[in-house]
């Protein structure tokens, strides 16, 4: 595993001094120069970090699932899954994405300009509790992978949330100092 | 980031031509507590433990973050943890025909822990079969104790002559005065964190410094109060202020660490049995550490009927021995001891050793757990972030129903485990709705304003709920394995709905908005506080042992772990096997030295 953890922390690095910038062509750029994808083609890889940043986008309070290395880290995790399940779905998934991009825009849907690309997604999302078609089931499970992949990345934790534990505290923090009654 | 690390003694041979004083079958609470008082009592004590001895602290890596890990602390994609979903659509044994290379019980699930994986068995190598039954088992040094919840509480008389108060089941043969000193010398030789609440159903410990509940708990605590009902901050089998007599374990420094992943503390601030227990009782001198030996038999002295000594098997090279001893001591947790007392057959004790009562394996309990409130305090939306998880535990809700006045349809009671604010991971991203910025900023805003608690509800021993020897099946080792014969009944089913209605009208006393008021039982073991199967009692027809946690057939053996319960209460069970342990081991001592078992 230790390529693995070498992978990600690169990925980290990275993302911490903002090397990877927001437009696709960028990203395509540096998913070449960046080491060797595991699971995704490079095309794939493209949709799906549209996607991760989509659907949590960088704005003015942090960077988004782009910096956070997102897509990158659920390629590492697609590719050693146990089952060919999860890669199926992926695939798959990215496939739907794509199909209803060209039906309704005529094009791939990383060539879908940005609005509409939020446009897409958003009639995926309205069936997010209670999934209807394939592309809704693979909105869910492109959103749970997002959401851990970024929620436990250097960005997530620190820069979006702003977590302030896992340090040594001479105290105990609260609000009830009453102590021993 | 272990703050100190103090070597320990090299661990010396067995000798397997000497007699010792006493052999201590398992190593976690109970084992490492007769080990411990044996072992300063003077007697000369050999502690047999099935699993490893694990370099606990690089395998736990309290702090180390999501992001250093390669797979952000999960186990490899090789390793399966059971889900919840399995234990109740399936039957054990839960590995079998799994094509994972390994299978762990669902206690690896919580963050996805490779942290842990080492600690708990392969349920491949151990299998068990019979009625569905979520057991986690930690074979390695200190066991459960290296991962446990850490919540220490007191039984009290409510528990201890609980058939006296409402005319169900037995009452133990020791009162509340008779453990209350020896709860006492567990709270100052381990350390322990709580605040005094003088409540005769949940007696008060010997506190260290308490942790501080937070704001969204304050309120919950206020308005409960109203109620007559009490919130008390996390009561911790945790050191807050370090002990001075114990060179192995630092204070609490607030980590945080310990509600993540399966828990653990790699500085010691929480107890565990090695660092608390088993190595100062090493520096005594006085004890051999014998790993990798899983009992398989309590051997008999054909002539005399009494215990001589335990079999056991190496378990790298499968080799068996066998070593002698004057007293046998069994603390392999309540399931285990019953298995290894009925695999002890013999002439003498046809059914088991210690088991003419035809009780062992039988009055089988826990706590059932499931029913839980979440729920979301609105004037902490969007407040500027604080640090809310540098503590051993939140808050628990002491029992209220069943004391003074009766229920309708249901005895006995629960208490509540809860906590609330902001963790490493933001829970309600994934239940969150939508997508992209708006999105972040809910979850962002809403990230500390969350406030949940689950309860923990007393099983009613019965004698029909049993585990006994598969005819058939086999561990790893070829020792024959336990059947479970034990479901919840109805008692449990409506302490749960009332559980999930006090939950939810106490978050609303206190203006929480409810979220969700879970009234599904989690499967049967979730609570990993199995109990009974070896009870005490006055009447050697009805119980296993007597009040001493010595059996009432074999004058030298004794069982000194949650098996020996006679009933399970809803206070979580450490700190009472701890304190049972603690007295059965001096009586022993001074049974010794009285020459009884010479």
């Amino acid at each position: 595993m230790s390529d693995a953890s070498d992978l990600t922390r690169r990925d980290a690095l990275k993302a911490a001094v903002g090397t990877v910038v927001a437009s696709q062509v960028t990203a395509l750029r540096a998913a070449a120069a960046a080491p060797a994808l595991r699971f995704f083609t490079a095309e794939e890889f493209a949709l799906a970090d549209v996607l991760c940043e989509l659907l949590i986008p960088a704005d003015e309070h942090s960077p988004g699932a782009r910096a956070a290395g997102a897509a990158r880290y659920i390629d590492g995790r697609l590719a050693e899954a146990f089952t060919d399940e999860p890669r199926t779905t992926w695939r798959t998934g990215l496939e739907l994405l794509d199909a209803l991009a060209r039906r309704e825009q005529g094009r791939r849907f990383v060539d879908v300009a940005a609005p509409q690309q939020i446009v897409l997604l958003e009639r995926l999302a309205a069936n997010e509790q209670k999934p209807v078609s394939a592309e809704d089931r693979f909105f869910v499970e492109l959103k749970r992978r997002t959401v851990h992949a970024y929620y436990t990345s250097r960005v997530g934790i620190h820069d979006e949330l702003e977590y302030k534990g896992n340090v040594m505290l001479e105290e105990f923090v609260g609000t009830d100092v009453s102590g021993d009654r | 980031m272990p703050l100190l690390r103090v070597q320990t003694q090299a661990p010396r041979e067995v000798d397997l031509l000497t007699t010792y004083d006493a052999v201590v079958v398992g190593s976690g609470a109970a084992g490492g507590m007769a080990a411990h008082v044996l072992t300063s009592r003077g007697l000369k004590v050999l502690l047999l433990e099935a699993g490893r001895k694990l370099d606990i602290d690089s395998e736990l890596k309290s702090m180390e973050w999501p992001y250093d890990h390669p797979r952000r602390g999960s186990i490899p994609p090789t390793h399966h943890a059971l889900s919840a979903k399995e234990y109740t659509i399936r039957q054990p044994p839960y590995a079998a025909d799994s094509p994972y290379e390994k299978v762990y019980s669902y206690v690896q699930g919580w963050g996805g822990s490779d942290y842990s994986k080492n600690i708990v068995v392969d349920e491949k190598e151990h299998p068990y079969s019979g009625t569905s039954y979520a057991w986690v088992r930690a074979r390695c040094l200190g066991g459960k104790t290296n991962i446990w919840g850490r919540l220490a509480l007191r039984l009290s008389d409510y528990d201890f002559k609980a058939k006296t108060h409402d005319g169900y089941g037995e009452d133990w043969p020791i009162a509340y005065a008779d453990i209350a000193p020896y709860y006492d010398r567990v709270d100052r030789y381990l350390g322990i964190s709580g605040v005094r609440e003088n409540l005769p159903h949940l007696p008060d410990s010997i506190y260290q410094r308490p942790t501080r509940l937070n704001a969204a708990e304050v309120k919950l605590r206020d308005a409960i109060g109203r109620m007559g009902r009490v919130l008390t901050p996390y009561r911790a089998g945790v050191t807050t202020d370090g002990l001075k007599h114990n060179k192995y374990r630092t204070r609490c420094f607030g980590r945080g660490a310990c509600s993540r992943r399966a828990g653990g503390c790699d500085i010691h601030a929480a107890f565990d049995s090695p660092t608390g227990l088993i190595y100062p009782a090493m520096d005594t001198g006085n004890l051999t550490l014998r790993t990798n030996a899983t009992a398989h038999a309590v051997t008999v002295d054909p002539v005399t009927g009494r215990a001589r000594g335990v079999a056991f098997i190496d378990t790298e090279t499968r080799k068996t021995y066998e070593v002698n001893a004057k007293v046998i001591v069994l603390a392999a947790s309540t399931l285990e001891s019953a298995r290894l007392m009925l695999l002890s057959k013999s002439a003498a004790h046809p059914a088991g050793i210690g088991n003419s009562s035809g009780h062992v394996g039988h009055n089988f309990c826990e706590h059932v757990m499931g029913p839980s409130v979440y729920g979301l305090v609105k004037d902490l939306v969007a407040k500027p972030r604080t640090l809310d998880d540098g503590r051993p535990g939140g808050f628990y809700v002491a029992r209220f129903r069943n004391l003074d006045t009766r229920q309708p349809d249901f005895i006995r009671g629960y208490g509540f485990e809860g906590g609330s604010g902001t963790g490493m991971f933001p829970d309600n991203a994934y239940s969150t709705a939508g997508f992209g910025s708006s999105f972040k900023k809910q979850v962002r805003d809403r990230a500390g304003a969350f406030i949940s608690m689950g309860g923990f509800g007393e099983v009613l021993a019965r004698y029909e709920h049993s585990v006994g020897i598969d005819p058939e099946l086999k561990d790893r080792w070829g020792i024959p394995v336990l059947r479970f014969d034990y479901r919840f009944t109805d008692n449990e089913k409506k302490m749960c709905a009332d559980m999930t209605a006090t939950g939810r009208e106490m978050f609303e006393a206190a203006g929480i908005e409810v979220l969700s008021a879970d009234s599904d039982m989690l499967a049967e073991g979730w609570s990993i506080h199995e109990l009974g199967t070896a009870r005490m009692g006055a009447d050697p027809k009805t119980s296993v042992l007597n009040g001493f946690q010595q059996s009432h057939d074999v004058k030298n053996l004794f069982v000194v772990d949650g098996s020996s319960h006679v009933s399970a209460s809803c206070q979580n069970p450490t700190w009472t096997i701890m304190a049972l342990a603690w007295r059965s081991c001096d009586y022993l001592a001074d049974q010794m030295r009285q020459g009884a078992f010479s």
